[in-house]
């Protein structure tokens, strides 16, 4: 009975619910979880998008000007702090990898995760340990002065110089390629190495030719997580006087030269995406590596004479980027426990740390659930889109990501400007990715014909997520939310520019503390904040 | 309008918050009465609860007393000391709610004085501590503010002159600080005084050795002193001031000349001034330009005090000393208003004129004042810059622009 | 009258290339147990899904019980469809214990029906003792009947059952076969199976469906389909066969082939030229006086029988694959002995 105009919109319905179910590969999501994702999704890359829009309306002076001047210097702090960074912490991370993987040093057991404490260590309290000890006023230039001043010089270190930086970065980041390169090692099968040494090789020869080869996506992993640390890095780099792109921006949004900080910002985050580029063009060419099924464990290697310089080393390396922080954090604390640092100010403190982190950990595990929920079990161009959105804030310096909430906030949510809201959602920005990771990997472990299951049971799909799903992952979510809690303690520039007055938090405080050089009065929150960090250290170990 | 908005989202949402935590019921009341009150951020620390407030307001009622006597024999008009007396006791015995501040000082020098007037008058005090003056600026669309503390009278003199601040007409006991130190329309003023100058570490170089006057920066000799010397980021509201007197005495030109002159000579640019003399004082550098009461503070340490101070800039045909002066203002359309200006009549009353300056060791402008630091040279004695010290404003916003164009915005060293 | 209806289903997964599944149609009676059989990526998993739910065909419509689940402008979301899905590897809840398990589906049902029906299928699938075990207790044929008992518990109008038995090893797959298809038949249930062994297709169901690139080769009961395969790819697909060429003799009775005239087992009811086929090894006899014989070329010993490749003496066969030829394993046959043998009719069959 329909006229032919109602059956051609008919048609068009049809066509248009086809196309959108061969979208979803035949399997569209309900309204509410694709619209909950992509608001998330969205939501997640907006402080990007203003930023990007800010410094494309800067003007061509401000362009011409930062170009001129500006850009240069910039550009090379920055990126040869990176490289350099990132070619020590392999050589560390690889070396020490090996060492405590495939030779007989002593304590291998215990040195495999003992080495993976720097990951606890955020680079800016390292820092602070740093002054302390090597600094123009620290104790080594006082042990210095006792003996050595008279007929050696003046006091050579200075830590406020690119190598300064340098070793702080490389020290506190090396863990990563460790972690990643260790396990390679570990999987890494022993017939490869058995078929080189019956071939005449030499373990050297081995190392070069079999394993570092093998280890190269490992190790590409690892270094690019490190450029991407020290390209995002703040705290240690400001402590340590060195200007990078993120101390720039933060010191022109400090001065509200917002044109400025937005072009700056602009330039970084191309860097930042060349790093992503290159990592997701190495991951495609590096897929061939595979470990066989006739896998046996590796071969222990006796060190022999070099027993004793192979545990100096790895001692030596510990003790630097694990003994010495801790040990200095411990003494200053324990001064400042002393002349009643600890007040009620300071749990004042660390209850805003709290208060902050738990609510963007808390938002993170919610928010998380639809995204992972829509990538996994729904796949799509939409939902893989809505992935990499949400990873925007992940991938870019909490300088950049702060930027955008001043603007947005400031300009378009003043009822949430300069609230301790703010600092929340910068948190769930940032780490928002954390909580979906451990999410996914929980995720992958329960398998789609779980929801089928439930669905043929008569379940609708948003039913089945909340009933089968959800109880299935949520230890990894916990997980995730613990990650997403522990970096939002450690946050430091974020939390830094958005702060609302009369808010500070126990980042803020060892920042500000320290660079008024009141190492007693930063050093118990640092220790805190390591102590809080330590918590997900287990996790993070099985995870690489 | 907006404010409300604010309080009510913000509240609504801790309350949400708190309730999701599983917090008791006491706090989410809390949150409600925090909401009448028409707070924007909810700090729950109110461990003086209104046990104390009334002892305060009766010790204020003195103070208010007293002022008002001071008032009659600055010989005010008769309408105003009316008025002032019914507002000024009226407004301190009621107070309540809060106070934003945000200042550029630094922040052990303020946080006294917040603490006094928290203790004094029961407003609960939230204070961003380095705020610059364009942070008011940028959010003069959505004000933060009520009060904004300054180390630069350019600063305070731009932000009045952009409308950013707002006029005051009856401010008690305004006319002990000096007019030059104050805005025509008392939107601001200044409460203490700094020379810049060079602090010294006298173990390391001779007080001849030192430079006397700014033009001697021009002089590359002075890198090659013994660990060199030390100045501020460009950013620094200090070196601010400094370059816009400079801007004044010389020209744009000469004065990006010894900007970059500095740029390239200096061993070491820091963040802030406290961390140069802490650095001359431990012989990190020989000397630093710094304002004088860094020297004074540096004197007061238990160890590296070994330091000396030379104004600069004091002989017969130099341009005396740069002198600058840190001090409040009223930031307009504050959400405070009421608590702002009981706020600056507060601060004014000679007693907290001395906690203001603080541990800054700084010079009181008031010159009925004791110097905290008893052996600060008295500006009497100084030869003094001539230009008036609200002209700084005029050069605020260019200054800032010349030292990025000059390099020294960014760099540390 | 049909109970599940499939007409012309297509699916694509992608616009290029073959379908996964090409204009498909079926229809399945009330109560009958139906096999897809076929080779992995043959469709039959992806039919199954699509009767499901879980994938919606490109074209086609799907009617249960008379009622549209799926055409052109309609897609009944699974939970409406009134199905029962056993998955291959089970897909119990970990965190719910059996009798949650199986009364997951009956959300909608009264505590107290809950709680019986619960007990009623538990009971037909023998496993009541095991109510309050969590399911990684139990053995993976238990979790097989719990995932059955649990598709079952709200009454479905059909049960379908994705590779049910290809978790587990040998001795128990064949219990779990018996097992399976005695608690359909009691839960007088229509069925669909999907596997890729033809054994477990020819256990359990009335009729199987042999499917090959996504179209249906053949539908029909085991014992036909495999004494009378369709075509050369059921043949060889269903059981292992000797395929070959020839003519068909004018009696419409027997047919000339390299290896000597072969008898039909019924009468061909039409002349064709060139014909193919079908000789099961199990059909080859060996005997003294055998009508064919020819060289042995390989002995491969199987156990229950002995399996032979013989190559026929005859010229023209230098081309020709050797016959299989299945021995008892009492015999002694040595290679390259002559053998002759003899082939029953009946596991004959002309093919396409």
């Amino acid at each position: 009975m329909s006229s032919p105009e109602e059956s051609s919109i008919q048609k068009f319905k049809y066509s248009t619910m086809r196309l959108w179910r061969d979208i979803w590969r035949g399997n569209p999501p309900g309204p509410v979880l694709l619209i909950i994702g992509l608001l998330t999704g969205v939501l997640m890359s907006v402080p990007l998008l203003y930023v990007i829009v800010q410094s494309l309306q800067a003007g061509v002076d401000s362009w011409m000007r930062l170009l001129g001047g500006r850009i240069p210097g910039l550009l090379w702090n920055t990126v040869s702090l990176t490289v350099a960074v990132t070619a020590a912490a392999i050589v560390i991370g690889v070396s020490l990898a090996w060492f405590v993987t495939r030779t007989d040093v002593p304590g291998r057991k215990m040195w495999q995760w003992l080495l993976a404490i720097p990951l606890v260590i955020p680079p800016y309290v390292g820092a602070v340990t740093y002054i302390i000890v090597f600094g123009p006023s620290g104790w080594m230039r006082d042990f210095w002065e006792m003996g050595l001043d008279g007929f050696m010089g003046g006091y050579p270190l200075d830590v406020y110089s690119f190598w300064g930086v340098f070793f702080v970065m490389t020290m506190f980041t090396y863990p990563y390629v460790f972690l990643i390169s260790c396990a390679s090692l570990r999987k890494m099968n022993r017939n490869y190495e058995e078929v080189a040494r019956s071939q005449g090789m030499t373990t050297g020869q081995i190392f070069r030719k079999v394993n570092l080869p093998l280890m190269r996506p490992a190790i590409g992993a690892g270094a690019i997580l490190i450029s991407l640390y020290v390209l995002s890095d703040f705290g240690a780099i400001a402590m340590m006087r060195y200007v990078t792109f993120t101390a720039a921006i933060y010191y022109q949004r400090a001065g509200f030269d917002i044109p400025a900080a937005s072009v700056l910002s602009l330039v970084l985050i191309v860097i930042t995406v060349f790093v992503l580029w290159i990592e997701s063009y190495t991951r495609r060419k590096n897929k061939f590596y595979q470990t066989s099924n006739s896998y046996r464990p590796p071969e222990i290697l006796k060190l022999g004479r070099w027993k004793p310089l192979v545990t100096l080393y790895v001692a030596a390396i510990f003790g630097m980027a694990v003994a010495l922080p801790i040990y200095v954090l411990v003494y200053w604390t324990a001064i400042g426990a002393g002349v009643g640092v600890i007040d009620a100010d300071f749990f004042a403190y660390a209850w805003n740390s709290i208060q902050v982190s738990g609510m963007a950990a808390l938002f993170c595990m919610v928010l998380a659930l639809p995204l992972i929920y829509l990538k996994s079990r729904h796949p799509s161009v939409i939902s893989s889109t809505v992935d990499k959105l949400s990873y925007t804030g992940y991938a870019l310096p909490g300088v950049i990501v702060a930027l955008g909430m001043v603007f947005i906030f400031n300009n378009h949510l003043p009822m949430l400007y300069n609230t301790m809201y703010m600092i929340a959602i910068a948190f769930i920005v940032r780490f928002l990715p954390q909580a979906m990771q451990a999410g996914e990997a929980s995720l992958s472990l329960v398998s789609p014909r779980m929801d089928e299951a439930a669905r043929s049971l008569g379940y609708p799909a948003w039913k089945v997520m909340l009933k089968v799903t959800l109880p299935s992952i949520m230890p990894g979510i916990l997980a995730g939310g613990a990650l997403v809690f522990v970096s939002s303690i450690k946050e430091l520039p974020a939390t830094l520019m958005l702060r609302p007055p009369g808010f500070d938090t126990l980042a803020v405080r060892v920042y500000v503390e320290a660079s008024e050089a009141l190492y007693h009065q930063a050093a118990p929150g640092a220790l805190l904040i390591v102590l809080v960090s330590i918590l997900p250290l287990h996790y993070l170990l099985k995870r690489y | 309008m907006k404010i409300r908005n604010k309080a009510l989202t913000a509240s609504v949402l801790t309350a949400v918050f708190l309730t999701a935590c599983g917090n008791d019921i006491e706090n989410a009341q809390e949150a409600e009465n925090n909401q009448a009150g028409g707070n924007a951020v909810n700090e729950n620390n109110n461990e003086n609860g209104g046990a104390d407030s009334s002892e305060d307001s009766e010790e204020l009622n003195e103070n208010d007393n007293e002022n008002n006597d001071d008032d009659a024999n600055n010989g005010n008009g008769e309408e105003n000391e009316d008025n002032n007396g019914e507002e000024g006791s009226e407004a301190f015995a009621d107070l309540d709610g809060e106070l934003v501040v945000y200042s550029a000082r630094n922040e052990i020098f303020v946080n006294d004085l917040l603490d006094k007037f928290e203790e004094e008058t029961g407003v609960e005090v939230q204070a961003l501590h380095e705020a610059e003056a364009l942070q008011i600026q940028e959010e003069a669309g959505n004000v933060q503010a009520d009060v904004y503390i300054s180390n630069d009278v350019g600063a305070l003199e731009y932000l009045n002159d952009e409308g950013f601040l707002e006029a005051n007409d009856s401010l008690e006991n305004i006319d002990t600080i000096e007019e030059q130190f104050r805005a025509e329309n008392d939107a601001w003023f200044a409460l203490s005084t700094r020379a810049r100058g060079f602090i010294y570490n006298q173990d390391m170089i001779e007080e001849e050795d030192v430079p006397s006057s700014m033009e001697d920066l021009f002089d590359e000799s002075y890198a090659d002193v013994e660990n060199g010397y030390a100045i501020t980021r460009g950013g620094n509201g200090g070196m601010i001031g400094n370059v816009s007197a400079l801007r004044y005495e010389w020209g744009d030109e000469r004065t990006q000349e010894w900007i970059e002159s500095i740029r390239d000579q200096a061993a070491g640019v820091f963040e802030g001034h406290g961390d140069i003399r802490r650095a001359v004082g431990a012989g990190e550098h020989a000397f630093g330009l710094v304002n004088n009461y860094y020297f004074h503070q540096q004197l007061e340490e238990p160890e590296d005090n070994n330091v000396g101070f030379v104004y600069a800039d004091q002989g017969e045909d130099e341009m005396g000393a740069i002198v600058n002066a840190a001090g409040v203002g009223n930031v307009a359309g504050g959400p405070n208003e009421e608590n702002a200006k009981a706020f600056l009549n507060w601060v004014l009353q000679e007693e907290n004129q001395l906690a203001f300056v603080g541990e800054s060791l700084e010079v009181p402008i008031n010159p009925e004042l004791e110097p905290p630091f008893e052996e600060a040279v008295p500006f009497e004695e100084l030869e003094v810059q001539d230009m008036p010290i609200r002209e700084l404003g005029n050069y605020f916003e260019d200054t800032r622009q010349l030292i990025e164009d000059a390099g020294l915005d960014l760099e540390l060293r | 009258m049909s109970f599940i209806q499939l007409d012309h289903i297509t699916k694509s997964f992608s616009d290029a290339g073959k379908p996964a599944v090409d204009k498909l149609s079926l229809s399945i009676k009330e109560g009958e147990i139906l096999s897809l059989l076929g080779p992995s990526g043959c469709g039959k998993t992806t039919t199954l899904r699509m009767i499901a739910g879980f994938e919606n065909p490109s074209a086609g419509s799907i009617h249960i019980d008379d009622a549209v689940v799926v055409n052109e402008n309609r897609v009944l979301p699974p939970e409406k469809r009134g199905i029962g899905m056993v998955f291959q590897d089970y897909a119990l809840f970990p965190h719910m214990t059996i009798e949650k398990n199986i009364m997951f589906g009956l959300n909608k049902w009264k505590k107290r029906d809950k709680k019986k029906r619960a007990a009623e299928v538990l009971e037909l699938v023998e496993l009541e003792a095991y109510a309050d075990r969590y399911p990684t207790e139990l053995s993976g044929g238990q979790q097989q009947r719990v995932a059955l008992a649990r598709a079952l518990a709200p009454k479905p109008h059909v049960v379908l059952m994705d590779e049910p038995f290809s978790n587990l090893d040998a001795g128990l797959r064949e219990k779990m076969r018996f097992d399976v298809t005695n608690i359909l038949r009691r839960a007088n249930i229509t069925a669909i199976i999907v596997t890729h062994d033809q054994k477990d297709a020819f256990a359990v169901s009335d009729r199987v469906v042999v499917m090959n690139e996504g179209v249906i080769q053949q539908i029909a009961a085991p014992k036909e389909m495999y004494r009378c395969p369709k075509n050369c790819f059921v043949a060889q697909f269903v059981g292992k066969t000797n395929l070959l060429t020839g003519q068909m003799d004018h009696d419409l009775k027997s047919i000339h082939t390299h290896i000597g005239k072969v008898s039909l087992p019924e009468e061909s009811k039409q002349q064709l030229e060139k014909v193919t086929l079908s000789i099961r090894p199990e059909g080859c006899m060996l005997s003294e006086q055998g009508d064919y014989c020819g060289r042995v070329e390989r002995v491969t010993y199987g156990g229950e029988y002995q399996e032979l490749h013989v190559k026929l003496n005859d010229d023209s066969a230098l081309t020709q694959a050797p016959m299989v030829i299945y021995a008892p394993v009492e015999q002694d046959v040595e290679i390259g002995t002559i053998v002759s043998f003899d082939i029953k009719p009946e596991l004959v069959a002309l093919v396409e």
